[in-house]
Formats: C-alpha cells, structure tokens, sequence
C-alpha cells in the first residue's frame, strides 16, 4: 500500500517532531497555524499556493496510513484528544475529537453536509452575518461549497447502507419519517468501516491526504508534537507565539520552549483548544463572549438488538440520516438523527450496566444496531451552551450545564429513536441509560423513556462536534472575530475552526468548515500579499 | 458486608474526595505508592465488573485480567494531568481507606471481598446520592470496559475480527 505521507517526506518535505528537539528553538514565517484539522488544513494550502510561507503547528503526532492500526486500543490514545476518554468538566458528557496532523478529519466518519439554510438564516439575524447570494460577492459561501466538495471528492455515498444505516432508513421509510442519502469525502473507498481509527487506504479525503501534503509539496513546514501556549501581543498587533513539545503521552513538557515570529496568527485548534489558547494569552476580550457559547451537539443514544447480523463495525460508518425532528415548529429542542460505527471498546465504554447484564448485551454485539440523536443547541435561551476554563495547569476544561430545556430535548429523543427502531423490525430496544433495561415493544419502551429519571450520569451523553467559543459576528459587541475570522482587537491573528460558529449546526460540521476557511483563506491571502 | 457499612465507607469517600480532605496524606505518596494503589484497586474491581465477560478457563481467566488491568494502567498517562490526579487519589483513598478498617476489624480488605460483595459495592457507587461515587464509577467503568474489550483476546467472544493489514506487535 502507497503511504503518501511517507513518499513526501522521503522527497524532502520539511517535518520537525518537536519531542526530538534538545535545546529552545525559533521559527520565522509569514503565517503559523496553529492546528492542522478542518480550518488549519485548508488554510495551509490556500495561504502556500499563494505564495506565503506557512509553518503548521500540530499538538498530535504525523501518524499516516502505514502507521494506522485497525485497533481501537491503538488509535484511541494517539490520534485523539485525551486518548478518546476527554470529558466536560463535571465528566457527564464524553467528547471524540481528534488530536493528529489532519485534527478530527483524520478520524471523523466522513459525513459531508453543507450548513443548513435555517442555521444560517438565524446567524444573519442573530449576528449580522450575510452569506447569502444577496451579500457582496466576497461574502457568499454557497461557491465555497462546491469548491470544496470537488477539491475533497464529497458525493452521495452510491454503495448501499450497511445494516446498521440501513435500520435507520427502513424505520424512516415505515413511518414516513425524512431521510437523506450522506454525501462523503472519499475517493476510492473500500467500504471497510475503520473511518474513526484512521483510514488504511488514503480514501478518506481528510486534510491529512489532500490539502496538507500539497502545502508540504508547496515548501510549507509542518512541527509536529508541539503545544502552542500563549500569544504575545501589544497593542493590536500579536508578537510572538511561546510553544512547548509534548512527551510521549502528549502532555506538554515546559523544559523546552519554543519561540514562533510572524506577520499572521491564525488559531485553528479546535472550539475548545483555540479559546484556551486565547483565554491563556488573555488577549482584549471587550465582548466577554471568548471561551463561551460552546456548543456540543449533546447526543444520546439508543442500542436495539436485531434477529438478522447488524455488524455495524462493517461498512461506511454513516450513510444515512434523519432531519424528521432538527427543525420542530415548537420551542422544543430539534435533534439529528444518525448511526455510529459499532467497534468493541466504543460499544463497552458506551453501553451501561456491568457484570453479566453488560456481558451479556456484548456478546450480541453483531446483533446490536445503534442510533444517536444530536441535538441541536445554541437557538433558545436555555440552550446557551459551555464556558472553556482553564484549570490550574493552564490547561481547557469545558463546564457544559445541562438544563431541563436539554433534558425534555433529551427524551423525545429516546422516544423517537425507539419508536423508529421497532418500526425498522427491533426485537428489543434499549436507549443506553442507567436506568433503562431492554424493551420488547415500542408500547413498552414508551411508558419505561417516560418514567426514566433524566440527570447527568444516568443518561449516556456523547459529542463528537465541538464549536464555538469565538463566536464570528459583524460587530464587535457579538463576537470575538469578525464574518471572516479576523479578531475583531488584534489585527494580525485569525481564528480558522469551529470556534467560530455562533450556534451549533445542526449537521455534521466538517463542510462548512472547508466552505468557510476556504473563502476566509483567500480573503486573508488577498490581504497579505496584496 | 452489611450495606451500611458500604454507605459509610461510600460516604467517607464521597466527603474526601468533595472537600480534598483526606485522611492520609495523599498528595505525599510517591509514583510506586500510586501505582501500588492503583493496581490493588483494579485487581479488586475486575473480576466483579468482568463477571459473566471473562473466561472460563482459569489460566485464561487470569491473563484477561492481568492484562485489562496493565491496558489501563498503560492508558492513564494519556488523561488529563488532573484527571490522573483526581483518579490517582480515588485509588489511594480506597486502597486505604479499606486497610486501614480492615485493621480495626470493621473490614476486610477489598481483595479478600467475595464477588458479590464487589458488585454490591460497584452498585453502591453506581447508584449514590453522591455526585462524586457516580462520577467515579461512571470512569472507572468506561475505563476498565474499554481495556477488556480493547483486547484482540475477547474479540472471538463478540464474533468480531479487526482488518489487518500489516502485523502488528
């Protein structure tokens, strides 16, 4: 098998693995990034191509196909934040992002969704964000879209669902219910199933195979292992970067220090990294909103067991969705219907119980079909989202409340998804919560999801999309970065991730942020070399 | 045990670890001392968590083990600082806690605790009234289900068979 990464850097592409360095050490470019996952990656290329040299900071390792193993016990701890296991501060809800060169679209599940028209009409009268065909050319984002979908390959998925999808559209089709075929970013894909451990064959077209090494081929340089700690800044201007490697478990090591010089800063470290890096640097914060507004897309989730092999570690991970219930006309809480890759530790870690009863919902682990329910926050009051803090190592911990608007959100959800999975053929159902057993019919499931206590820890909550933190709004009063993700105080740095989302999406989030970084790259490339 | 001895001991740690109050002076303890605890603790909880999932066989049953337990200890570097620290001292805590009552006659160690006793306790923190027993076992039990299933060992158990591509170890 070809390992690309592996190709370029024998040809003489410029890597530095900051755990190797032995004494301090300076780097000059005309712009760093800080990041290399959906905002970071695309920019790299943009800025290379046109003719700006770029240094990339990443905090993971340069992990490529060759060294991806289809274990979970291997990729969780080295391409993920935390080793998989990062939690919000009360640990009540877990959080799956990706910590390697490429970020989160080297192990994301390749669902490929253009910001909803709802999302973006609420932005537009929330924050005075135009991305409409009516705004200026430069503005529009919709071109962005297509530019990206054909730059990372993203199509409907033409191979049937797996079992495990394929539930979801049966229930859909049984009571009428929306779906939608996924589109994804891949090219030449197997149907194997191993999206979340890192992709074997280079199919998956995250930043890590396509933007990235063409920034590399361009002579951008890439540090890997290396943990961005403050800006320094006067005035309006950002002066210095200060950067530590990390050890061999990725924690930051401060004997060494690492000094970064250049004429643009742009923080693309995810919407939980990149407002601590802010946070630590305390950069002007006039509109008192960095770090807050955090949004999560909490899910919960509902396993059924099948007569018929689901194997739901086989095949795309995703392929089909529901928007029956993200958009209600009622003030209630809209929630996205989808299906996870089913992998042993993921399913363990996740169902509830111990003992003989969680041994024994393992060991029908292929007869086990499992559904998530995002829902959909930042659009009510009551659904406002997490604070970034740093604890006392200076280190992002997000304090995300769980209000009773979440909760009520939290149980309609259950409903629906057991209502949706009897009616795709379920012979039992259980939503994964503490308290819940197996339901043998939707009557039954739907008295037991009534009565079910709903409060942190008992019911399993999971995110797999952060955003927000530095929320973009055209005034400086709404926002911590303008409509295209400049600072809205310090006028050499940008921020380029999902931080800059003023709500959550309410779709999978990885294309607006290739839309979005994309128009936001050019238009900062026009503005530095002029 | 009687149960309400585990609501004491349950309360005991719940008071500790919400005020950092202990009553040994945990910050102190050395890198052996916590991986001593740590290990002591695992070894107690795994074959109560694990019933029903482990094998049979007794040889076998103790390499699952064996390895669930080091799969864990191997994975706790890659937390965050103060989750180890906030683990470390729920190690320390229990691992002394229960000798030192084990000492004055009230209790006997955890170790020497029958499995259903275990799983009694395991259920006592799964259901407490306590945020800070929920939390801990909600942890630990992700944790330690994820080390056992992480295992290629279990996977025949599941019917389940990873891609390979190259070998590995």
């Amino acid at each position: 098998m070809n390992d690309p990464i592996k190709q370029g850097l024998a040809s003489g592409w410029q890597h530095l693995d900051a755990s190797t360095f032995s004494t301090d050490q300076q780097f000059e470019a005309d712009v760093v990034i800080i990041g290399t996952g959906a905002g970071g990656g695309m920019a790299a290329e943009i800025l290379t191509q046109a003719g700006l040299s770029v240094l990339m900071l990443e905090h993971g390792a340069l992990q490529s196909s060759s060294d991806f193993r289809q274990q979970e016990r291997w990729a969780y701890p080295h391409l993920y934040q935390d080793g998989a296991a990062r939690k919000t501060k009360d640990q009540a809800i877990a959080i799956l992002q990706g910590r390697t060169v490429g970020g989160s679209t080297t192990v994301n599940w390749t669902t490929s969704i253009r910001t909803p028209q709802p999302t973006l009409d609420y932005w537009q009268s929330e924050f005075g964000l135009d991305f409409s065909p009516a705004a200026e050319p430069e503005h529009h984002l919709a071109p962005y879209f297509a530019k990206a979908a054909g730059r990372l390959h993203i199509s409907e998925w033409q191979v049937p669902p797996n079992a495990n999808n394929e539930a979801l559209r049966r229930g859909c089709q049984a009571l009428g219910w929306q779906y939608t075929v996924i589109e994804r970013n891949v090219h030449g894909c197997a149907n194997l199933g191993y999206c979340g451990m890192g992709c074997p064959l280079n199919a998956k077209q995250s930043m890590l195979v396509t933007t990235i090494p063409t920034a590399l081929q361009g002579g951008a340089r890439l540090i890997s292992k290396v943990s961005a700690r403050q800006l320094l800044w006067q005035g309006d201007q950002v002066t210095g970067l200060l950067a530590v490697p990390v050890d061999s478990a990725y924690q930051p090591d401060p004997r060494l220090q690492i000094n970064i010089k250049a004429k643009h800063y742009i923080v693309a470290g995810g919407a939980i990294n990149s407002p601590a890096l802010l946070l630590r640097s305390e950069v002007p914060n006039p509109s008192g909103r960095l770090g807050k507004h955090t949004y999560l897309h909490p899910s919960v989730i509902s396993g059924a067991l099948f007569d018929e092999p689901i194997q739901g570690h086989m095949g795309a991970p995703q392929s089909i969705y529901s928007d029956q219930f993200v958009w209600p006309t009622s003030s209630e809480m809209g929630f996205k219907l989808e299906v996870p890759p089913i992998h042993p530790v993921l399913m363990a870690s996740t169902l509830t119980g111990m003992a003989q009863f969680h041994a024994e919902m393992m060991r029908q682990f292929n007869q086990l079909q499992v559904m998530i329910a995002l829902l959909r926050d930042g659009f009510d009051p009551q659904a406002q989202g997490g604070q970034v803090q740093l604890d006392s190592d200076g280190e992002a911990v997000l304090d995300y409340p769980l209000t009773d608007y979440l909760w009520r959100g939290v149980q309609k959800a259950y409903l629906a998804m057991a209502e949706l999975q009897f009616a795709a053929g379920a012979r039992a159902v259980m939503p994964v919560h503490q308290d819940a057993g197996l339901y043998n019919s939707w009557q039954q499931a739907k008295t037991a999801i009534a009565d079910l206590p709903l409060a942190r820890y008992r019911a399993a909550l999971a995110s797999a999309h952060v955003m927000g933190g530095c929320n973009m709004a055209a005034t400086a009063d709404k926002g911590v970065v303008d409509s295209f993700g400049r600072h809205h105080q310090l006028s050499n740095l940008s921020v380029f991730d999902g931080s800059v989302l003023p709500t959550s999406l309410g779709a999978n989030p990885q294309l607006t942020l290739y839309g979005l970084i994309w128009r936001n790259s050019q238009a900062l490339a026009s503005r530095l070399v002029g | 045990m009687q149960r309400r001895q585990f609501i004491m001991l349950g309360l005991a740690a719940g008071a500790t670890l919400a005020t950092g109050v202990t009553l040994y002076p945990l910050a102190a303890a050395d890198e052996a001392e916590r991986r001593d605890a740590a290990t002591l603790v695992l070894d107690a909880i795994l074959p109560a968590l694990l019933l029903g999932a482990l094998p049979t066989e007794p040889q076998q049953q103790q390499t699952a083990l064996l390895q669930t337990r080091n799969a864990a200890l191997e994975f706790l570097p890659f937390l965050p600082k103060r989750s180890q620290a906030e683990l470390s001292q729920l190690f320390l805590l229990l691992s002394q806690q229960l000798t030192r009552l084990a000492l004055t006659g009230h209790l006997i160690a955890m170790g020497e605790l029958s499995i259903s006793q275990r799983l009694e306790l395991l259920e006592s923190w799964r259901t407490s009234y306590l945020t800070v027993l929920q939390q801990a076992f909600s942890g630990l039990r992700a944790l330690l289900m994820g080390a056992y299933y992480g295992q290629p060992a279990q996977w025949p158990a599941l019917n389940y068979q990873a891609l390979e591509f190259r070998a590995y170890e």
